[in-house]
């Protein structure tokens, strides 16, 4: 599989820099090549011609395109799998191996299966292992085992990958001649064009043609010096979505090893040019069969020599230039095959590594060791696909062409006809310049759309619309499959005896064949073979390649990384002010939404205790907060929540239910009047973002005529829950202007003034149970203002408390949590809040809902339980069940209480188990089922409110 | 009892230092491409019956005092002036028709994005078109910007790119981490404040 050194005397374009050499591996051996080289021309330069190890029959395989799309050229390099060996640039100290070979490249236990070919046939799998079903998951591990493709481990080291946003008038998807011509048209009428072009530098086939290297010369320094243009090499645009949202997948960019550009093309011009189609013939596959476009890549770019005795088949001129680039090479031609003429090969032989002899059409053997076959194009339409259009066959021309494009599509190049480069250049400069005056009238719509975007230039005289000259299409013979079976699908080892069994099962449509043999799905996705496919297939079912049509083409073009496609990870993150010092201080962090906080400090229970017989500070800055202003606040007010507001004195506070129109409660929360009209309303964490949607909904859409202005004001205040017995003679030490005494300051009453010197508004409320004060400050003073606070109360014993303590006291106390004790369906008076309810009220929001409920019977209560065993913690969601066993209810709280040393719950039953003295049955997680009773109170500890009224 | 100290939820920079009672970061970058956490400017909101600002809606320019005034929604708008300025814009506003006046200076996170890459730099984080003919000199709109919903104003300085970027508060630290990332390609610099912010 290695030879001499294949490398060619200096070639007038090639883009190898002999100056400098670099060294890799394949495989454990070492080998060189030049900067500019690929993978596999450095390789083949070296005389190696086996590459991989192919799908299914594990058949060696050579270069076949030595381009973008090389099915037999996917390699691993380093931790790297499936890399393009043909595209991707060799670099010094690389490391690559082959792959779908084991042991070795040279001796690979799975070519067996060659010598079981036959029973491997389209549909294998699945007819084999469809029964006994139970058996899958055993066949499944072996079959594994076989899985094409390279391979990656957890621990690789991930490049780096990320995305950027785009907006570009055009995009041009190709940088052969059309596409540059185009951009440069487009960029000189006005238009930002980004051009993209999947190889490594711009010029398309021209790259390879010795004669119009001077000319493409001149075309790309023009494109590099506009600066409207954007070049994007090594990138190919992967998919075109509704309106134009253009994928494009980065290779080259410093720094970042893959990055997708999610572009908003105004325009996209599909200039992919036309990829070499292979031609079908036993032993097609060998090591050693190219496309004449491969050898003259090989020949001038790389400056490698492909064989040494060739027969060529050529149906076109690029294979008649093939010809002289391999005469030039020094490549003896044994024999040209004309197409036109009606001349073919029939099969190459040789050993599974390479090409021995051609047998042609005539009956006649050439020995040879090279077959080049120029049969034919593949207009490579995706991304037209993609855009909606069907393309349709031309037999005169023997290719698809393009023929119904939306408004903000448009085609150029190869891919619409041919011409000599002349006529190319006039239709892509026409194509050009009709995106820039589409792009540019788009742009001017949407400048008028976005109030912040500049006054559009109003449109001139100049910019009706381009006439865009039709293209010649040329004559070429139909040539797509010989007199003898051989690959179709290179990449899944599909042959075209595979796609006429698939016929012969039923599996008549080209849309069926493709999904039942896996034709066209592999890495080329279709650039090398649908046209071969749909070719075999008609010939199967005796229909022309136009009544078969093409499948159809979606997005990728070209397979993406998952790197690629998930970028840097962006998970939005929301701290505290005072988040520095629960690290300081040890804090477990619980992730609640996006918010951190802390969930304890190392002892939750330890936490509970202190706060029932010291003094306690837990941060509770997620607590939503809304700033209304306006004389209506309190009709608005009457509306959401299901009590009374009306007459809440300046000072005063209240708790409040919200329901939504079906009764379902939606949150809770303490609303004080500050002022005659503001008020501060407070939300669950979780429902800061619903209730002020709720509370403008009601605004903006129901009362527009109420003055109301709401301010979400969260994180404008820092805020912190100071509670415990001791937690006035602390407060006296540090706050200012604020009578703090029971009499001055009762419970649910909020007042202004100043702590630790910085202007604050507390509250008397009592989510703990205990006497406690919830204190907000602007935010950047939370810090220091927490810091104070703790200061203060050192003698006192204050301790910071977390998230679970304030869970348990709030459990001991019986307060429910909306959407833990609650759930979607849950109307008000389940969640026990009757005497909040105010159906005699002239409306709120979910009134008719709970009116209904009021009258009706059979519905669920949220009731306080306690195990009949006080050491036993039901899991929360354990379900409540009768003597049947069917479910009544659940736990939706639980904890062991520190206060009541105890385990103490809240739960869901049915209305019929809610009675307090009933006991119930709780079913465990084990299945062992454990008694609870039923509690007079929601409070397990303290249901008269002697201490938070303290 | 000492000063209270206001704060950023952006840790600054080393050397930290305080200016007008905030702690700013004391770090002076020379890079093309700047990052400065301007939180301390004060920043009021103001919500009127009345068109109280000759500034459209998805426009902002500075008014005679060299306040910004940014037009943040339909008769709405952002003001944003010198640290502790806040009072001095309130009264500013004056009483009219229905108007309401809060300040969010400690509510929001503000950072100044600063350099010629700007924009292209803003294009890895946010899908808005930033170039100058969609989002000129004077631009403001609200978008996304690493998933958090961010209000973006282009406010150039001395002719060069500049963009002010605020959040609510809690998700400064994200933002500004997510932006420096996203900076690192361009060698983007961090700058502390200083008054001439």
């Amino acid at each position: 599989m290695s030879s001499g050194s294949r490398r060619l005397t200096p070639q007038a374009v090639e883009v190898i820099d002999r100056a400098n050499s670099v060294g890799f591996t394949f495989d454990g051996r070492s080998y060189s090549g030049h900067p500019g080289d690929s993978i596999v021309s450095a390789l083949l330069a070296s005389g190696v011609t086996v590459f991989s190890r192919s799908y299914k029959y594990h058949r060696p395989r050579g270069v076949l395109t030595a381009g973008f799309h090389d099915p037999g050229c996917m390699m691993q390099v380093g931790d790297e799998p499936n890399v393009r060996g043909s595209h991707r640039l060799v670099e010094d100290g690389m490391v690559v191996s082959s792959q779908n070979r084991w042991p070795s490249l040279r001796f690979d236990v799975a070519a067996a299966n060659h010598a079981v070919g036959r029973f491997l046939t389209a549909g294998f799998y699945y007819k084999t292992f469809i029964k006994p079903q139970p058996l899958w998951p055993a066949y499944e591990k072996i079959l594994s085992r076989f899985a094409p493709g390279g391979r990656m481990s957890a621990d690789s080291v991930h490049g780096r990958y990320d995305h950027r946003f785009a907006h570009p008038d055009v995009v041009v998807a190709g940088g052969g001649p059309a596409g540059m011509l185009a951009a440069l048209a487009a960029a000189e009428a006005g238009a930002t064009v980004m051009l993209v072009e999947e190889e490594h530098a711009l010029g398309g086939h021209l790259r390879y043609e010795p004669s119009q290297h001077k000319d493409l010369a001149t075309i790309v320094g023009r494109v590099a010096g506009h600066p409207n243009i954007e070049v994007l090499t090594d990138s190919v645009v992967t998919g075109r979505y509704d309106d134009n949202w253009v994928a494009i997948c980065q290779r080259n960019h410093p720094g970042v090893f893959e990055r997708l550009i999610k572009a908003r093309a105004k325009v996209l011009v599909v200039a992919a040019g036309l990829v070499e189609r292979p031609y079908v013939f036993a032993g097609n596959d060998k090591p050693g069969v190219m496309l004449s476009t491969a050898v003259r890549r090989l020949i001038n770019l790389w400056a490698v020599k492909p064989g040494e005795r060739a027969v060529v088949l050529t149906a076109n001129t690029t294979g008649d230039a093939a010809v002289e680039d391999l005469e030039r090479a020094g490549v003896a031609i044994a024999a040209v095959v004309d197409g036109r003429r009606g001349h073919t090969v029939v099969r190459a032989r040789g050993p599974k590594t390479g090409v021995k002899s051609v047998e042609l059409a005539d009956g006649s053997t050439v020995e040879a060791d090279l077959v080049v076959t120029a049969v034919g194009w593949t207009a490579p339409t995706s991304l037209l696909n993609m855009a909606g259009d069907r393309p349709r066959y031309d037999p005169a021309a023997a290719r698809f062409f393009a023929c119904d494009l939306p408004a903000n599509v448009l085609a150029t190049g190869g891919i619409t006809g041919d011409g000599t480069l002349d006529q190319l250049a006039e239709h892509a400069q026409a194509v050009g310049r009709e995106a820039a005056r589409r792009s540019l009238t788009t742009r001017r719509q949407w400048q008028a759309a976005r109030p912040w975007a500049a006054s559009p230039q109003p449109e001139t005289d100049d910019v009706s619309p381009q006439a865009i000259p039709d293209l010649p299409r040329h004559p070429h013979p139909e040539m797509f499959r010989s007199t003898s079976h051989g690959i179709v699908d290179f990449s899944e080892d599909v042959s075209s005896k595979d796609l006429v069994a698939a016929v012969a099962e039923g599996f008549n449509s080209i849309e069926l064949a493709k999904r039942y043999t896996t034709a066209t799905m592999g890495p080329t996705q279709g650039k090398l073979e649908t046209v071969n496919a749909v070719a075999v297939v008609a010939e199967a079912i005796d229909r022309t390649i136009e009544d078969v049509g093409t499948t159809v083409w979606r997005p990728p073009y070209a397979p993406i990384t998952l790197g690629a496609l998930g970028g840097r990870s962006h998970e939005p993150t929301r701290y505290s002010p005072m988040q520095s010092w629960h690290q300081a201080n040890g804090a477990k962090p619980l992730v609640a939404g996006q918010w951190i906080r802390p969930d304890h400090y190392g002892d939750p229970e330890a936490e509970v205790r202190n706060v029932r017989e010291n003094v306690g500070i837990i941060d509770v800055t997620p607590l939503g907060k809304l700033d209304l202003r306006g004389p209506d606040v309190s009709r608005l007010l009457e509306q959401v929540y299901v009590n009374r507001w009306a007459k809440l004195g300046v000072g005063g506070v209240r708790y409040g239910v919200m329901c939504a129109e079906d009764g379902v409660v939606l949150d809770d929360g303490v609303t004080g009047r500050l002022a005659d009209d503001r008020y501060l309303m407070t939300t669950t964490s979780s429902g800061a973002g619903t209730v002020w949607e709720w509370v403008e909904n009601w605004l903006q859409t129901e009362h527009p005529d109420w003055r109301v202005v709401v301010t979400p004001m969260t994180t404008s205040y820092a805020s912190m829950n100071v509670a415990g017995p001791k937690v006035r003679t602390l407060l006296e030490r540090i706050v200012e202007d604020i009578d703090l005494s029971p009499d001055a300051f009762g419970y649910m009453n909020v007042r202004q003034g100043r702590i630790a010197g910085v202007d604050c508004f507390m509250w008397r409320i009592g989510f703990t149970g205990e006497l406690s004060y919830e204190i907000h400050v602007p935010a950047g003073y939370g810090l220091d203002v927490w810091e104070a606070i703790l200061e203060a109360g050192a003698d006192l014993g204050i301790g910071a408390f977390g998230v679970e303590a304030q869970r348990i006291m709030r459990l001991e106390k019986g307060h429910f949590i909306v959407g833990q004790d609650t759930d979607g369906l849950m109307q008000g008076f389940s969640a026990g809040i009757d005497w909040l309810i105010k159906l005699d009220k002239d409306d709120f929001a979910g009134k008719p809902e709970l009116t209904w409920q009021s009258q009706r019977t059979g519905d669920v209560r949220v009731v306080a339980l306690q195990p009949v065993d006080g050491t036993v913690v039901p899991l929360e969601a354990s379900q409540i069940v009768d003597g049947s066993g069917a479910i009544m209810g659940r736990v939706t709280s639980s904890r062991m209480s520190p206060t009541l040393g105890r385990s103490i719950c809240l739960g869901v039953v049915a209305e019929n188990l809610a009675t307090a003295g009933s006991v119930v049955t709780i079913r465990l997680p084990d299945g062992d089922l454990v008694k609870a009773r039923v509690m007079e109170h929601h409070a397990h500890f303290d249901p008269e409110g002697t201490r938070l009224r303290g | 009892m000492a000063d209270p100290i206001a704060r950023s939820p952006i840790r600054p920079l080393e050397p930290s230092t305080i200016l007008e009672g905030w702690e700013v970061s004391g770090a002076r970058s020379q890079a093309p491409l700047t990052i400065c956490d301007v939180t301390p400017l004060a920043k009021v909101t103001v919500r009127s019956d009345q068109d109280l600002f000759d500034v459209a809606y998805g426009r902002a320019r500075r008014d005679e005092h060299g306040t910004l005034v940014v037009g943040s929604a339909p008769q709405e708008w952002l003001l944003v002036g010198s640290p502790g300025s806040a009072e001095v814009l309130t009264e500013r506003v004056g009483d009219h028709g229905f108007t309401v006046v809060v300040d969010i200076t400690h509510g929001r996170a503000m950072l100044r994005l600063t350099g010629a890459e700007a924009a292209t730099m803003l294009a890895k984080v946010c899908a808005v078109d930033l170039g100058d003919h969609m989002a000129p000199n004077g631009a403001a709109f609200r978008a996304p910007v690493v998933a958090v919903v961010t209000d973006v104003i282009r406010d150039d300085q001395d002719s060069t790119p500049s963009y002010l970027l605020h959040c609510e508060r809690s998700s400064g630290q994200y933002l500004f981490d997510a932006l420096t990332d996203a900076g690192a390609e361009f060698g983007l610099g961090v700058d502390g404040f200083t008054a001439r912010h």
